[in-house]
C-alpha cells in the first residue's frame, strides 16, 4: 500500500520571540507541523501492520530539504518535495494544486493523510482541496482509523459527538492531534534520515506556475487583547459562584 | 567558526529533550525517593540507542559521536542526575574498551553494552586511593590461562548490573598497574549494599569485593603495565559524562530559578521584577552558557583525539569548571527560591543535592586543576 503523508514546514513555534506584539522570525529554525507528525505516525503504523511504503510529501522553500529529515527519521521511507521560494508564502489553494499534481505523478497512491490544520496558519483547507482536485472521498477530523483491505473505517471527532464513516480507497484523511502519540526517533534513525531517498521537483516539473506574490496577505494575526477582570474574592464559595456566573463551570 | 547545531544534532537534542520530559520527568521524584530507575526507563533508553551513542555501529553503537552524546546527556541530566550518572559511568567503561580493546573484546562486550542489555562499570577507586594509581592494592596473579583478581574497589557505579567491568589491578609479576575486563557477577565477585549518597539517587554506587575472580588472559585490556594510559584516557573520556551531567544540572537550576521568579509574587508583582533577582538570573544564564559551550566543544574534540594527554588536559579543565559551576548555579537557584528551595516539594532541592556531587567525582576538582597546570607549565 502506498501511503502519502502531507506535511508542512513551519517555524518552530516554541522558539519564536514576541517583540512589540509581533513575532520575530529571525534565526528561528524550521520544523514540521505538530498535527502533521500525528498524520505521519498514522501512516507509519499502518505501514508497519499492513506493509507498504510511506512517502512524505511537502511543498515549500529550499529549507525543506533539511527540515524533511525530521519526517524521514520518524519513519517515512522516502520524500517527495516540491521546492520554490514562492511556495513558502503561497495560499492553501496553490499548495493544494501543487500537492495534488505531485500525487498524480506518483505511482498509485492509495491513501493521503493530512493533519487537520497546519501548525502556523491552521486554515484546515489543504486536505479538502486536494481531495476535491483528485476527486477522491475525504474524511475529516479522524480520531481513529481502521483499514480492512480496500475499506477504511474512521471515527470522526465532531464538536458534540463522534461519527463513524467508511470509505473505499483511494481516499484523503485528515486527522486530529488526539489520534496518537508520535514516536520519538532513535539516534540512528535520525542520523540515517538524510540518506533515505528524496526526490526534489520544481513546480515547472509538474507543469505549474506559482504566482510570486501571495494572493492572501495576513495583515495581523494577534490574539485579541484581554483585560484582566481582577476580581477579589474572599471564599471558595464566592469563587465557585463567580465561575458559575462566567459560565466557566456547571451551568 | 560555526556555533550552530546541524539538523541532525538538533533532532538528537530534541529527541532527548522529549524523552526526558515525557518519560523521565514524571518519575524523577520517584527515582530520587526510591533510588531506583524503573525498568521501562532503561528499556526506553535502550530503544532510543542512548547506551552507545558515540560508538561505532559495528559494535552495536549509534555512531552519533561524542557531540551527540553531550547533547543527550545534557537533557537527561536536566531531569535526573541518577540516570545521568548511570549513563556516564557506562559510557566511560565502553569508551575504554573501544579505545584499547581487541576486536574480540569489542564484539563481546561492547555490543550488549551499546544495546543496553548490559550496563558497564569502570573500577579504579579503592578504599586507599581515589586519585593515585601508584597506591592501588588490588592484585592480578597469572595462573595458566587466567589472571586471578583479588581486592576491594570502592564507589563503583553500576556494579550491581550484569555486564563488563574495566578493572585496574597490579599485575603481581611486574608490579605494574594493568587493566582487565571482568564479567560482573562471575564467581568470586560480590558487592556491598548500595551506598546511600546525598544525591544522584537512582545511580547505583557500590563497593566490589574480588575474591579469586578468574579473568581469562584474553581479557587483558591493553598490555601488562599499560594500566595508566588506559586510566588516563578512560577517565578523560569519562569527564565528558561528568561535565555534561553537571551541565544538565546547571540548566535545571537556571530553568527552575526563572520559573520560580516569574511565579512567586511579592506585593502583587512577580519577584522577577526585583533587580536583585534579575542579577541572579543573569548569573545563571552566564553559568549555563559558559558550561554549555565548553561541553559541546569537548564532545567535538573527543571525536578525534590525536594526543590523549592534550585531550586529558582539556577534559580536566572542562570538568573542573563544570563541576564547581553547577554547585554555584544550584546555590543561586536555591537563593531565588528562599526557604521553599529547601523543601522536597521543589525540584531545586533535588537539583542542589545532585549538583554537590559534581566536583567530587572522576577526580576531585583540585586534581583536575593540577592536570591543567601541569599541561601548561611542563611545556
Ligand atoms: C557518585 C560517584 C560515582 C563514582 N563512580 C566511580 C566509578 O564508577 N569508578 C571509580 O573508580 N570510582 C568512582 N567514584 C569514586 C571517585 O571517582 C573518587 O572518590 C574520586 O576520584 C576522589 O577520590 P577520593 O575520594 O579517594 O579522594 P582523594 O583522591 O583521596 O582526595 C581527597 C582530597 O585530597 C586531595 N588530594 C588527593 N591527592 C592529592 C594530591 N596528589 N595532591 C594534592 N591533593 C590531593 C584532593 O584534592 C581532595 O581534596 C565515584 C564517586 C561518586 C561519589
Amino acid at each position: 500500500m502506498n501511503i502519502v503523508v502531507a506535511m508542512k514546514q513551519i517555524p518552530d513555534l516554541q522558539q519564536i520571540r514576541i517583540r512589540n506584539r509581533k513575532p520575530v522570525f529571525d534565526d528561528v529554525p524550521m520544523t514540521l507541523g505538530a498535527i502533521d507528525k500525528n498524520a505521519l505516525e498514522v501512516g507509519v503504523s499502518i505501514k508497519e501492520s499492513q506493509g507498504g511504503k510511506v512517502t512524505v510529501l511537502s511543498a515549500g522553500n529550499e529549507d525543506l530539504e533539511d527540515t524533511i529529515k525530521e519526517a524521514l527519521a520518524a519513519g517515512a521511507d522516502e520524500a517527495l518535495l516540491v521546492i520554490d521560494d514562492a511556495l513558502a508564502v503561497a495560499g492553501s489553494d496553490v499548495i493544494a494544486m501543487v500537492l495534488a499534481a505531485a500525487v498524480k505523478k506518483m505511482e498509485a497512491a492509495e491513501l493521503i493523510i493530512f493533519g487537520e490544520g497546519s501548525g502556523d496558519n491552521y486554515s484546515g483547507q489543504v486536505g479538502s482541496r486536494v481531495a476535491a482536485i483528485l476527486d477522491w472521498p475525504q474524511v475529516g477530523y479522524a480520531s481513529s482509523l481502521e483499514l480492512n483491505g480496500n475499506m477504511l473505517r474512521a471515527a470522526r471527532s465532531l464538536e458534540d459527538g463522534e461519527e463513524i464513516v467508511e470509505v473505499t480507497l483511494p481516499a484523503v484523511v485528515t486527522v486530529i492531534s488526539g489520534i496518537n502519540e508520535p514516536r520519538i526517533p532513535s539516534v540512528t534513525q535520525i542520523l540515517k534520515a538524510g540518506k533515505k531517498p528524496k526526490e526534489v521537483l520544481e513546480p515547472e516539473d509538474l507543469g505549474l506556475q506559482i504566482p510570486a506574490e501571495a494572493q492572501v496577505l495576513s495583515l495581523s494575526n494577534l490574539a485579541p487583547e484581554s483585560e484582566r477582570k481582577q476580581v477579589v474574592l474572599k471564599s471558595v464559595d464566592e469563587l465557585v459562584q463567580a465561575l458559575k456566573n462566567e459560565n466557566v463551570i456547571g451551568r | 567558526m560555526e556555533f550552530n547545531l546541524s539538523k541532525e544534532q538538533s533532532l538528537i537534542q530534541q529527541m532527548a529533550r522529549e524523552f526526558a520530559e515525557k518519560s523521565i520527568a514524571p518519575v524523577a521524584k520517584q527515582i530520587d525517593e526510591e533510588s531506583k530507575i524503573p525498568e521501562e526507563i532503561l528499556a526506553g533508553m535502550a530503544e532510543l540507542e542512548l547506551f552507545g551513542i558515540p560508538f561505532s555501529e559495528e559494535y552495536g553503537g549509534a555512531d552519533g559521536g561524542y557531540d551527540g552524546y553531550v547533547l543527550v546527556m545534557e537533557q537527561i541530566a536536566k531531569v535526573s542526575g541518577g540516570i545521568a550518572m548511570t549513563m556516564a559511568a557506562h559510557t566511560l567503561g565502553l569508551g575504554a574498551i573501544s579505545a584499547f580493546g581487541t576486536e574480540e573484546q569489542k564484539k563481546k562486550y561492547m555490543v550488549p553494552g551499546c544495546k543496553g542489555k548490559h550496563i558497564v562499570s569502570f573500577a579504579f577507586t579503592e578504599p586507599g586511593t581515589g586519585s593515585d594509581p601508584k597506591q592501588l592494592s588490588s592484585t592480578a596473579k597469572r595462573d595458566g590461562d587466567y589472571y586471578i583478581l583479588n581486592g576491594t574497589k570502592r564507589f563503583i557505579s553500576n556494579a550491581n548490573f550484569p555486564g563488563a567491568m574495566v578493572v585496574f589491578a597490579k599485575e603481581t609479576e611486574t608490579g605494574e598497574v594493568t587493566a582487565f575486563i571482568l564479567d560482573k557477577l562471575s564467581p568470586g565477585y560480590s558487592i556491598s549494599e548500595p551506598w546511600e549518597k546525598i544525591g544522584m539517587h537512582g545511580g547505583q554506587l557500590l563497593d566490589v569485593y574480588m575474591k579469586d575472580v578468574k579473568v581469562p588472559v584474553e581479557n587483558l585490556l591493553g598490555k601488562i603495565g599499560q594500566g595508566f594510559p588506559v586510566l588516563l584516557l578512560g577517565i578523560a573520556l569519562g569527564k565528558i559524562g561528568t561535565s555534561t551531567a553537571a551541565l544538565g544540572g546547571t540548566l535545571a537550576a537556571f530553568e527552575e530559578a526563572v520559573k520560580y521568579a516569574r511565579e512567586k509574587t511579592h506585593r502583587g508583582q512577580p519577584i522577577a521584577k526585583f533587580q536583585a533577582i534579575q542579577l541572579k538570573i543573569a548569573d545563571l544564564a552566564i553559568k549555563y552558557e559558559t558550561a554549555r559551550w565548553l561541553c559541546y566543544r569537548l564532545g567535538c574534540l573527543a571525536n578525534n583525539i590525536k594526543d590523549p594527554a592534550a585531550f586529558a588536559a582539556e577534559a580536566a579543565l572542562v570538568k573542573a569548571y563544570c563541576g564547581d559551576n553547577v554547585v554555584d548555579a544550584a546555590r543561586i537557584a536555591v537563593d531565588v527560591h528562599g526557604s521553599y528551595g529547601l523543601m522536597r516539594d521543589y525540584t531545586i532541592e533535588r537539583v542542589y543535592r545532585d549538583a554537590i556531587i559534581g566536583p567530587e567525582i572522576e577526580g576531585v576538582a583540585d586534581m583536575q586543576k593540577m592536570i591543567v597546570a601541569g599541561s601548561i607549565l611542563k611545556k
